[in-house]
């Protein structure tokens, strides 16, 4: 296996560029599954994926993925070659698919380092017997390329294509006898030839390598056939006649003696010519040599016959495709470097120790001194200020990443469980561009799976009972996302049966989670759609592959919770429902009111604070226990005293001096008693030092502006 | 060639890393607490700062006197005259704060008065006293006395300064004198 060569760099280069090409594919894939059939570029597109990926894994001794990915490129081949009309397209879908699975989890294997050992016998038989129904299928054109694919589906050579206005033409140049190394010159000659050329042969075939062949132009003249759509004066130009070419003669001819070759222009010649090796070799090492990054999928690893049944396509222009295509790739690694997390976020502290540090020099007291002129030094002051915070707009949007991927893995899902259960759903995205913190991604990418599958499952009914409560469209989940007051909200809406009240309620009740003596019309819709995030809450009647254990929406709940979201969930009867999940843009940063009490700060998140009330003594309530309650706007909250609780020093006693905070958590409301507010900001949040036992009702500490540090309150641990 | 000269480059790089190793082996940072003077391993010592303002956490040991801002890096302080159980003093700003790591805590020590680094040979190194009390343990922070010139530090181990219980050195210390 592959750990007989050093490939380290090898591999991670391999699973890299296959990793993507993979994920092109599935979106590719995915965009098109609801259509008739592919289009003629998802075909090539496909064809061209399954190559490289074979090609390299070849390279790589994978053999299994090798055999895989052969066997769907012979059924792509057959597909663009005899373009049969009867393929059942969402079977050819999960064919794919199913490939690309295997692919990723072979690789997935190698990354592990473990033996890539899958068996993908199951994947080529089915594919072989999918082949061979849409062949038999078929009509007669598919009989030589069947051939062509069985006996030797390695070997083919797809020239680019024959379109009207291509013409075809035969050149020979002959060097001046003295020109030294005449091969460098003939194949300069083909590079430029290269920009026009629709197709193109030359003889003798190996300029590059073989010295030799440079004698062999000189005396006979070098041959080159060149399909192209340009008139014979451009082409004259293109060449040039300087100091090395003595001659150029150039012919028309028609495309069949094009196709034939060489052999029959100039039958006088005795020089033997290797059409059977050579315009694959010529091809890779003239695109090698024209394009820094070269494609593998055009270095086709066996020799080609250039037989006429090769040239089939006639509709596109594969030429352009792959420019195409490679042009993509190439702007791709340009534009894309993995930078480790850990420096990201150190040069996430070293720009917050910037922002404070350029504060202490703006605010210096030494400034303060009365009759000093600080005009230019304000104007520099300001510059400093914006390039910092233009740093810092910088690094968070680094480490924001758009939600594409993670919609796309939605689309796949609904995809699979869809076909599997037999239900015709469409799947909508708005808004993947919408960008998180990388951190939170991770995080609700699998809850996000678990509602988009719930909505399939249990969301959308079947067909039939479609059907029978008369809705006419077909099955839908839209998965939306945006932003707004600093959270992303990210919707899994369905138009299915929403979900049903009575039975939630039910099932509460057998559970025991209703309150004795109060009556189910007093609970809010909102709170009855609660109860289905509860562990071990699942009203489906039978466990379905899917879902219907009751581990799901809890396990969601949890997962949001953990990166300070929340779940909403909202239903109508009939049309669907929505499930809402708000999450924070970011862990690192929040927005905080700062608050003094005694000598101290603290920050509590701004989410949490429902109101600021200046209170009266007579609003309090004292119990002979010590409690305190107050009463505002005819609502009863308990009184927590932070000063009194943490026993700090210098508080305030008199309930009128201070000012009462109402927080909002885990829908239970405390009123906050703290001496004064210091105002708003965003604070960057970090943890406490290990050392530290943990505090209740602390989360995290932060850095003030003048460098002091605030400790961030925890609602709920307060409220607990 | 160039394998040969890298080669030659790690050998001095580990030369030169010996070599500090064996300039930081012996020498103690010392410090005043009390009456007493404490030596730690310098190279437990990562630097010393200005006291500065610290930021108290409630509900906490009152020896932890909170949390500051080492450029950027939030770390723990602690009052060493408190930890050992000896009546507080006031801080003013030539009160320092000795930064130690103790694998890989990083936490500052708020001292009375820095000494001086001195060498401490291993032979003038004395194990504690325990007589009389073999049974009282806590001193064992304490893990050996050196003598320099005709002074004594009390060497401390910052594992369990960090970590130990309880601690009180105040009668040992009296006890020590005592002896001397």
């Amino acid at each position: 296996m592959a750990e007989e060569f050093n490939t380290d760099g090898m591999l991670d280069m391999y699973l890299f560029e296959n990793e993507q090409l993979l994920e092109q594919l599935q979106e590719r894939v995915l965009e098109q599954k609801d259509a008739d059939c592919f289009d003629e570029d998802s075909i090539n597109e496909i064809f061209r994926t399954m190559h490289t990926i074979k090609g390299s894994s070849g390279i790589m001794m994978f053999d299994n993925i090798t055999h895989v990915s052969h066997k769907l490129e012979d059924v792509f081949y057959y597909l663009r070659e005899s373009k049969p009309d009867n393929v059942p397209h969402l079977e050819l879908v999960e064919h794919v698919l199913e490939v690309e699975d295997f692919i990723s989890n072979e690789m997935d294997k190698i990354r592990n380092g473990d033996p890539a050992d899958g068996d993908g016998n199951g994947i080529i038989q089915s594919l072989d017997q999918f082949l061979e129904k849409i062949k038999n299928g078929g009509e007669a054109p598919a009989e030589p390329v069947k051939e062509n694919v069985h006996e030797e589906p390695k070997h083919f050579y797809i020239a680019p294509v024959a379109t009207s206005a291509s013409r075809f033409y035969k050149i020979y140049l002959t060097f001046f006898p003295e020109t030294e190394m005449a091969n460098v010159h003939a194949y300069k000659t083909v590079y430029a030839l290269k920009e026009v050329a629709e197709d193109l042969l030359y003889s003798p075939e190996d300029i590059i390598s073989d010295e030799k062949c440079a004698e062999v132009i000189l005396n006979e003249g070098f041959r080159i056939l060149l399909q192209a759509q340009c008139g014979e004066e451009e082409i004259r130009k293109i060449i040039g006649i300087g100091y090395d070419i003595k001659n150029v003669d150039i012919f028309e001819c028609s495309a069949d003696e094009f196709l034939r070759g060489f052999d029959f222009g100039s039958p006088q010649d005795l020089l033997q010519i290797d059409l059977d090796s050579s315009v694959e070799d010529i091809e890779a090492r003239t695109q090698e040599q024209s394009e820094a990054v070269a494609e593998e999928k055009d270095k086709k690893p066996a020799k080609a016959q250039i037989a006429p049944g090769d040239f089939v396509i006639q509709s596109k222009e594969p030429g352009k495709q792959k420019k195409l295509a490679r042009d993509k790739q190439k702007s791709e690694k340009a534009t894309f470097i993995s930078v480790n997390v850990s420096k990201m976020d150190q040069l996430m502290d070293l720009i917050g120790e910037l922002v404070i540090s350029e504060s202490v020099v703006l605010q210096n007291p030494d400034l303060k001194v009365p009759g000093l002129n600080l005009n230019s030094f304000n104007k520099a002051a300001a510059q400093l200020s914006k390039i910092s915070t233009d740093l810092q707009n910088v690094i968070m949007s680094m480490r924001m990443v758009p939600l594409t991927n993670t919609f796309q893995k939605m689309n796949r899902i609904v995809f699979d469980v869809s076909r599997k259960l037999g239900k015709d759903i469409e799947f909508e995205m708005i808004g993947e561009n919408t960008e998180v913190d990388k951190n939170i991604i991770e995080h609700i990418s699998d809850p996000l799976m678990h509602l988009v599958r719930n909505a399939v499952d249990h969301g959308i009914e079947t067909n039939e009972e479609r059907i029978d409560s008369g809705k006419a469209d077909k099955g839908k989940v839209t998965l939306s996302a945006k932003t707004e007051a600093g959270k992303v909200w990210i919707c899994v809406e369905d138009n299915g049966k929403g979900l049903d009240r009575e039975k939630i309620l039910e099932k509460a009740r057998k559970q025991g989670l209703l309150e004795e003596g109060k009556p189910d019309s007093a609970y809010k819709d909102k709170e009855v759609y609660q109860f289905i995030t509860l562990p071990g809450f699942s009203t489906n009647e039978k466990i379905t592959e899917y879902s219907g254990r009751g581990v799901g929406m809890d396990v969601v709940v949890q997962n949001i919770q953990a990166i300070g979201g929340a779940l909403d969930i909202d239903s109508t009867p009939g049309f669907g429902s929505i499930m809402s999940l708000k999450i924070p843009l970011t862990l690192a940063i929040i927005d905080g009111i700062v608050m003094e009490i005694g000598d101290s700060s603290f920050v509590m998140e701004t989410g949490v604070i429902k109101e600021f009330v200046r209170v009266k003594e007579e609003m309090m309530i004292h119990e002979p226990n010590g409690d305190e309650y107050i009463m505002i706007r005819g609502e009863c909250f308990p009184v927590l005293r932070l000063g009194k609780w943490y026993g700090l020093e210098h508080y305030q006693e008199s309930v009128e001096k201070g000012i009462m905070l109402i927080l909002e958590a885990d829908d239970k409301k405390v009123c906050l008693f703290v001496d004064r507010l210091i105002g708003e900001q965003e604070i960057v949040v970090k943890p406490i030092p290990s050392y530290i036992k943990k505090v209740k009702g602390l989360s995290g500490c932060t850095q003030l502006g003048d460098g002091s540090i605030a400790l961030i309150l925890d609602p709920v641990g307060l409220i607990e | 060639m160039g394998e040969i000269s890298e080669l030659r480059k790690q050998a001095e790089e580990t030369q030169s890393a010996l070599d500090e190793r064996e300039v930081q082996k012996g020498k103690y940072m010392t410090f005043k607490s009390g009456n007493e003077y404490f030596g730690l391993k310098i190279q437990y010592v990562n630097e010393i700062i200005q006291y500065q303002t610290i930021t108290a956490i409630p509900e906490t040991e009152d020896y932890i006197k909170g949390l500051i801002n080492l450029r950027g890096k939030v770390i723990p302080v602690i009052d060493v005259r408190l930890r050992f159980k000896q009546p507080p003093f006031e801080y003013n700003d030539r009160t320092c704060i000795i930064v130690i790591n103790v694998k890989s805590t990083v936490v500052g020590l708020i001292v009375e008065k820095i000494a001086e680094v001195v060498e401490i040979k291993e032979e003038n190194i004395l194990p504690p006293p325990t007589i009389g009390r073999a049974d009282k343990v806590q001193n064992k922070y304490v893990y050996g006395i050196g003598k320099v010139g005709d002074s004594v530090k009390l060497l401390l181990d910052p594992d369990k300064l960090l970590n130990d219980e309880d601690l009180s050195v105040v009668d040992q210390a009296d006890m020590i004198e005592v002896e001397d």
